[in-house]
């Protein structure tokens, strides 16, 4: 990138927005990563070592709010959390844009999953992480990484796991750069003592789109999951759907200077989006990565009437218009299965873990069907069509919800919760078309 | 009968109290301990080329097969019983078959066949209760020459899986016809929930007719050389790799040691392991001196793929456990093309593979997959940099398998008093069970089922002066 380039505003993604591949080789062939250039003029190495990040994680720790009834006492709640929070987390908070100053104000601010982010096909991401400590635990000095989990022929300098490459201690910096090649869903994490920091919730979801983005001509929206060729893929809104576990006692040990035993680890509470139902249903916080919005003083603004979801922003309700096509997003880091059931609508899976359903003959192997069972580490990309409306309410209600009822309910007994949300499906026209995931 | 195993020597562990008190390892210890077992692992090097020839040399990383005879190969297995080592310094008993008269073993051997031999194999049991051996996936096995049918008592009740080779010394012949290629599991058919978990179990892979054709040296997991896409693999010596997935309680070990009875309603494992070993023991060679009775490592040791080295690697993946675990390679996929013995194919021959970052093998399961790892962006510290200023140790965590660089083939300086493991700027890849509570041994985080993917420059390692 050259440095009469704005850094943020006129970003190289904003730029492939316009047009696709076509306009590559015009005019803003300075704006294209150096891979892309290559052949179209030098590189110029050091403004390119030197280009403002896409997104930038600070790691650090924080609360958030999972239902307080019924206690697992001493775990849970947990006595320090200052209301209306209940649980300790490790976890990233999106500083893109903000002052020094309001960055070191976000220790102990910590979201919960992770800020939601993706990028493009071919077009360099660079991610900044800084670390700013763990309030609760001066003690404890761990370092930080992104790990973005499935990402093909990662190099270890940007792979994130920290034995084979390098971590960010506290106070420090280092710069991620990705050069998607392969469109679908991911997920990133922490790798540092990887079980308690994802556990802890320094894990969210990333995908990528397709370079076929654009291209009205497969399907009407130009949305796609994957470079399908025939629109198979083509969709009209995108819903993320990570799915992690807390155990309560793991995250009460943390607060309070312990060390869990993990091989007696259980899910007290299983999360969509980091929140359990039907939080899950309430309103987005600030979710577009690249436009973060703060208070004066960096931190997240909540939305008035859900205080408790301050630090847990991300909504999993999803809204559509009949007849639309709607991609699910899903992807696991808690630790056991999920089985997440659409109740009366078909879905049509057409990703695995960030691969097309085909065959490496081009075979057509995506599949029908109401339930996906996802473990740890894996993710799916599932279509359904939102069926007719059928009314008399404004909305028909579908459900969508993890089938292993444990993971369905806050250990409340016959009671719902965890693992679940809805999917409402209004008359034609009425929902405009949607910006960014999951709105 | 001919084995590529050497002599292993009896770990004198067996005078060790099985101490069943585990040594707290706080965070701050544990990577010093690490470092120092990885010291060791430099230091074998040498220790490992000066090991006693075997019939068939094995190499220090890859599957490491049990022969016989084609077409008519013959294993005799007996039972031992030892002790394995867990990387929290814990050691456990174990239950293990070993080939003819070496000593206890864990997991019990790796046998390789040929599709169409004959398979022979003789169960000799000096434990104090039936044992006998199933072969899932294998049709029409024999035992002493008649067909495997379930055992019953005379009250009606299953007693066994197939007929058993009798406490305190009985003997049993199983045979059958290796009918066709694929990764499969040998394993206890008699008090499984028991003897499995004790370790009666290990790997079989039968070899396709064209695996080893004569005329093009070239490497098929299945019998599809005609086909638009094929199952070839890099037969480099590391090119083909084992990930058998196990689990330990070792309550369930101590009470069978000592003869107690054990309910298996408590049964609760503790240690999750990759060929019998607990990351960082996985990346260990095999044959490991320190690791006398657990000689399968399982580190993926290979060169970029490109053209000049244009063939994928093969990784075989069995689970052992009783539940379901899901492994996760960083960097390279893994892609399917068999599952449970079987290409993964149509009736009419059309490819269904499937690529997996996170692979769910279920309890019992076997998949075959390629991968390869690609140097996708060419880094280069001359004409293609990485595009960020490097901050350096100064300012960065460096890990010991870090060479200090972040190209290829190259290594950087390290933090002062801190070495790499990293011979020639090679570059370690981790692979990982992401069921990550299970990514500990006892308590000990990032140990157990996690191994690592070696990358060499291209053309191979030449170590740093
Ligand atoms: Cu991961
Ligand atoms: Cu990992």
């Amino acid at each position: 990138m050259t440095k009469t380039v704005t850094p943020r505003r006129i970003s190289r993604r904003d730029f492939l927005k316009i047009g696709g591949g076509v306009l590559l080789a015009t005019a803003g062939a300075k704006l294209l990563p150096a891979f892309m250039r290559r052949g179209i003029e030098l590189v110029d190495v050091a403004s390119a070592q030197t280009a403002p990040p896409d997104l930038f994680f600070a790691g650090t720790d924080g609360w958030i709010y999972l239902p307080p009834t019924p206690a697992i006492p001493p775990y849970h709640p947990d006595t320090l959390a200052p209301a209306p929070f209940t649980t300790y987390i490790f976890g990233f908070r999106n500083v893109l844009g903000l002052t020094p100053t309001q960055i070191a104000n976000q220790k102990m601010k910590a979201q919960h999953t992770a800020p939601l982010f993706w990028a493009r096909q071919e077009v360099e991401f660079r991610l900044k992480l800084t670390n700013l400590g763990l309030q609760m635990r001066p003690d404890l000095t761990d370092a930080h990484t992104v790990h973005w989990h499935g990402f093909r022929d990662a190099i270890p300098y940007f792979d994130g796991e920290p034995h084979g490459s390098v971590a960010v201690p506290m106070g420090k910096e280092f710069t991620y750069v990705y050069r998607p090649h392969d469109p679908g869903t991911y997920m990133f994490h922490c790798h540092v003592e990887d079980v308690e920091h994802v556990h802890m919730g320094m894990a969210g979801l990333v995908f990528v789109r397709p370079q076929q983005d654009g291209n009205t001509a497969l399907y009407p929206s130009g949305k796609y999951a994957y470079n399908d060729g025939d629109g198979s893929t083509g969709f009209d809104r995108e819903f993320a759907m990570m799915l992690t576990e807390v155990w309560a006692e793991a995250h009460w040990d943390d607060a309070h200077i312990q060390l869990p035993e993990w091989s007696d680890y259980r899910a007290d509470f299983a999360l969509l989006n980091g929140r359990v139902y039907p939080d899950t249903l309430a309103p987005n916080g600030s979710i577009d990565p690249f436009n973060p919005i703060t208070d004066a003083n960096g931190d997240l603004v909540p939305t008035p009437g859900y205080e408790h979801l301050q630090y847990q922003p991300l909504s999993s309700l999803v809204q559509c218009n009949a007849g639309e096509r709607v991609l699910l997003r899903f992807a696991s880091l808690g630790f056991t299965q999920s089985v997440m059931t659409l109740t009366g609508i078909k879905m049509r899976v057409v990703g695995e873990d960030a691969t097309p359903k085909r065959g490496r003959d081009g075979t057509d192997t995506s599949y029908w069907t109401d339930s996906l069972s996802i473990y740890p580490g894996a993710s799916y990309d599932a279509i359904f069509t939102a069926p007719p409306y059928q009314g008399p309410a404004p909305y028909d209600t579908y459900l969508l919800y993890n089938r292993s009822y444990r993971h369905s309910n806050n250990l409340e007994a016959g009671g719902f919760g965890g693992q679940m949300t809805e999917v409402r499906v209004f008359p034609p026209g009425t929902l405009p078309p949607q910006t960014i995931p999951n709105t | 009968m001919v084995s590529d195993q050497p002599n292993l020597f009896e770990r004198n562990a067996r005078e060790k109290e099985f101490d069943m008190h585990k040594v707290f390892l706080a965070r701050k210890f544990f990577w010093p301990a690490i470092a120092a077992a990885l010291l060791l692992l430099l230091l074998f090097v040498a220790a490992y080329r000066a090991r006693p020839a075997a019939a068939q040399m094995a190499s220090s990383d890859g599957m490491v097969c049990t022969t016989g005879a084609s077409p008519n190969p013959t294993f005799v297995l007996t039972t031992r019983t030892g002790y394995i080592g867990t990387p929290d310094g814990n050691v456990v008993f174990m239950w293990g078959l070993s080939e003819g008269g070496n000593p206890f073993q864990h997991p019990s051997p790796v046998l390789c066949v040929n599709e169409g031999d004959t398979v022979t194999i003789i169960l000799h049991n000096t434990l104090s209760q039936d044992i006998s051996l199933i072969f899932p996936g294998q049709e029409n096995v024999l035992a002493d020459g008649q067909p495997v049918q379930p055992q019953f008592d005379a009250g009606g009740l299953l007693t066994s899986l197939a007929p058993v080779a009798a406490a305190n010394g009985g003997s049993v012949t199983y045979s059958f016809v290796a009918s066709h290629p694929g990764t499969f599991l040998y394993e206890s058919g008699t008090n499984p929930g028991i003897q499995v978990r004790m370790g009666l179990f290990g790997a079989l892979v039968v070899r396709p007719v064209i695996a080893s054709d004569p005329n093009g040296g070239r490497y098929f997991a299945y019998n599809d050389a005609g086909a638009a896409v094929t199952s070839e693999f890099n037969h480099s010596p590391s090119g083909e790799v084992l990930i058998l997935q196990s689990e330990v309680d070792p309550y369930l070990s101590q009470a069978i040691e000592r003869g107690q009875g054990f309910n298996l309603n408590n049964y609760h494992p503790r240690y999750w392991l990759v060929n019998g070993r607990g990351f960082p023991d996985t990346i260990a060679p095999n044959y490991a001196s320190w690791l006398p009775s657990q000689p399968y490592g399982a580190l993926a040791h290979v060169q970029p793929v490109d053209s000049s080295n244009p063939l994928w690697y093969m990784e075989r993946f069995i689970n052992v456990s009783s539940q379901p675990l899901p492994f996760h390679p960083h960097g390279k996929n893994a892609v399917v093309i068999g599952r449970d013995g079987q290409p993964v194919r149509g009736d009419a021959g059309e490819d269904l593979s499937f690529e997996r970052f996170a692979l769910v093998a279920a309890p019992g399961q076997t998949y075959d997959s390629l991968f390869h790892w690609h140097n996708r962006e060419g880094y280069d510290s001359a004409t293609n940099p990485v595009p960020v200023v490097d901050p350096g140790w100064a300012n960065l965590q460096y890990g010991m398998y870090y060479s200090g660089s972040p190209y290829l083939g190259m290594t950087g300086p390290f933090p002062p008093g801190m070495s790499t493991m990293s011979e020639c700027g090679e570059y370690y890849i981790i692979a990982h069970n992401h069921a990550l509570f299970q990514l500990t041994s006892w308590g000990v985080p990032m140990t157990g089922p996690g191994t690592f993917m070696r990358v060499d420059p291209p053309g191979g390692c030449s170590p740093m002066p």
